[in-house]
């Protein structure tokens, strides 16, 4: 069952002459990560900025088509995903609430919110930070974090919450190679617990062996849909979207200096494709 | 300056945070409301005294350095341009009805400057939502009003960094008035642009972490509110009510 589905969206910013996402219908389903890929400007967070009913409500602009955010319009009131959507953008620091004394007092802010009862709330809060690996950081002030500390929190401070749905927009950008793998492991693990995840990003190398679906968007249009280890292997990708994995990219540029069908599309994504392949 | 929240041990800081709020209003009340000439001078008096009894001395000499240009204008604005009967100090001709309306205008100010410097520091942001929630008043005002306190320091420390980044690229802002001036733009425009820039991004966060859900929030550690702080803040109150009284009925303006 799809928690979000977009028929028919097309949207265009206040301040742009052209749209920013044309004519987009897709179904994000539940118990699936779907990533968005695609080029700067290709629409990838937008679609999550109109997904969340941030956009055109908060962003200005003009919406065209129906979009539906479990069951209801995102649009029509102010909030209706407070509590039900785990929403993260690349730059945490904007995403701190701006008053939280501790890290323990920041990933507590959203559900103290919504009015839930203290004990609910500590154990809730105390899971998140236990999950995301910043127990140790839970009387820190969230101002004197590293990025990587920051971004965590932030995640956690959504992963508190338990949402249906999350909607992330390069979630990973200032971790590191293991703060990466630990995040990503938990939306897998949120995702396989019936969490809807539409994931934007460029992260190619690691996304290729955790998401279910890749949605290459170019233009403001879904270009290419399906599998990730269909979809980057093949050759489409490289004309149509961004490109694909590092892998898949060396392969590519060995097979136009050597002719090989060791080395012709379908191409490996992953390290260990390469060598089953290349021994 | 310092963070909001940062150790300020002492009365101000242990007491109820509303306490604090309150007495830093009643202060900014009192100094329109009391007898003049000398009630303004009093207050600015008790003001400096309770600040440094309540661990929160540094408000004093701030309060100073914030106030002092305004008293030099005062000064120059009442008691030498004034007009009245006058006398003389030295080789200076005052006005004496000016020069003691420019110090009534110091207390107040004095007074009001000084009274809320010692309540920003010994605010603690997270205590005054605690203590806001278990009333069960509504978020969005203490919301503004904490985050606006607590935004302050961070701004100032990027105003530093775009200083710093300004001045690796060649810019310089020492010297006199003309340089100075020459380099605001530069250097304030960034800031601002960047902080416009996050207006929309910020919006979004708090909007997901359900800032805008009506309904009561959920106090995460109340404070505790002991008779002696319920009994200073009506006291407060029934202090500026009477200087009210006072001030409608009798006392002179």
């Amino acid at each position: 069952m799809a928690d979000v589905t977009f028929d028919a969206v097309s949207f265009r910013y206040a301040a742009s002459t052209t749209d920013v996402l044309n004519g987009v219908s897709l179904d994000f389903r539940a118990g699936e990560i779907t990533w968005l890929f695609g080029p700067l400007g290709a629409g990838c967070t937008t679609v999550l900025l109109v997904a969340a009913g941030l956009a055109p409500r908060h962003t200005g602009g003009t919406l065209v088509g129906a979009v539906s955010l479990l069951g209801r319009d995102p649009q029509t009131t102010d909030s209706a995903g407070a509590g039900q959507i785990g929403f993260v953008t690349a730059t945490p620091e904007l995403q701190l609430s701006g008053i939280a004394a501790t890290v323990w007092e920041e990933v507590a802010f959203t559900p103290a919110n919504l009015g839930w009862p203290i004990e609910r709330i500590r154990s809730a809060t105390d899971r998140a930070l236990r999950l995301l690996g910043v127990e140790h950081l839970a009387h820190r002030e969230p101002r004197t974090l590293s990025g990587g500390e920051l971004q965590r929190t932030v995640i956690a401070s959504m992963a508190v919450l338990q949402p249906r749905v999350w909607l992330l927009d390069e979630p990973a950008s200032s971790l590191d190679q293991s703060g990466r793998v630990r995040t990503y492991q938990l939306f897998r693990a949120e995702a396989d617990a019936g969490a809807t995840v539409i994931l934007a990003s460029e992260d190619a190398d690691a996304l290729a062996t955790v998401a279910d679906r890749v949605v290459v968007l170019n233009e403001g249009r879904p270009v290419l849909d399906g599998a990730p280890g269909v979809v980057l292997a093949g050759e489409p990708i490289w004309d149509r979207g961004p490109g694909s994995t590092s892998v898949a990219g060396l392969a590519r540029a060995a097979g136009k200096l050597v002719a090989s069908p060791l080395l012709a599309a379908p191409y490996p994504i992953t390290v260990a494709e390469g060598i089953a392949r290349w021994r | 300056m310092t963070a909001p929240g940062a150790p300020s041990p002492g009365l101000a800081r242990r007491a109820h945070p509303l306490t604090g709020l309150s007495a830093a209003i009643a202060v900014t009340a009192l100094a329109f409301l009391v007898p003049t000439p000398w009630g303004p001078l009093i207050l600015y008096g008790g003001c400096v005294v309770l600040v440094a009894i309540c661990g929160v001395g540094r408000a004093i000499r701030q309060g100073v350095i914030v106030c002092l240009p305004l008293w030099i204008f005062l000064f120059l604005l009442h008691g030498l341009l004034g007009g009245g009967p006058t006398r003389s100090l030295g080789p200076l001709t005052l006005s004496a009805d000016g020069t003691m309306a420019a110090l009534v205008q110091a207390g107040r100010f004095g007074a009001i400057i000084t009274a809320s410097l010692g309540f920003y520091h010994a605010f603690d942001p997270s205590r005054f939502l605690n203590a806001v929630a278990a009333r069960g008043w509504p978020m969005h005002f203490s919301y503004l009003f904490v985050a606006t306190l607590h935004a302050l320091p961070a701004f100032l420390d990027r105003a530093g960094a775009s200083i710093e980044a300004q001045r690796t690229r060649g810019l310089r802002y020492r010297g006199g008035v003309l340089a100075r001036a020459r380099a605001v733009v530069p250097l304030a425009l960034p800031l601002i642009l960047g902080a416009l820039a996050e207006v929309d991004e910020r919006a979004h966060a708090l909007e997901m972490r359900a800032v805008a859900v009506g309904g009561k929030r959920t106090p995460l550690d109340p404070p505790a509110d002991t008779l002696a702080d319920r009994t200073i803040r009506w006291s407060l109150l029934f202090l500026v009510l009477l200087a009210l009284v006072g001030r409608l009925t009798s006392w002179p303006m």
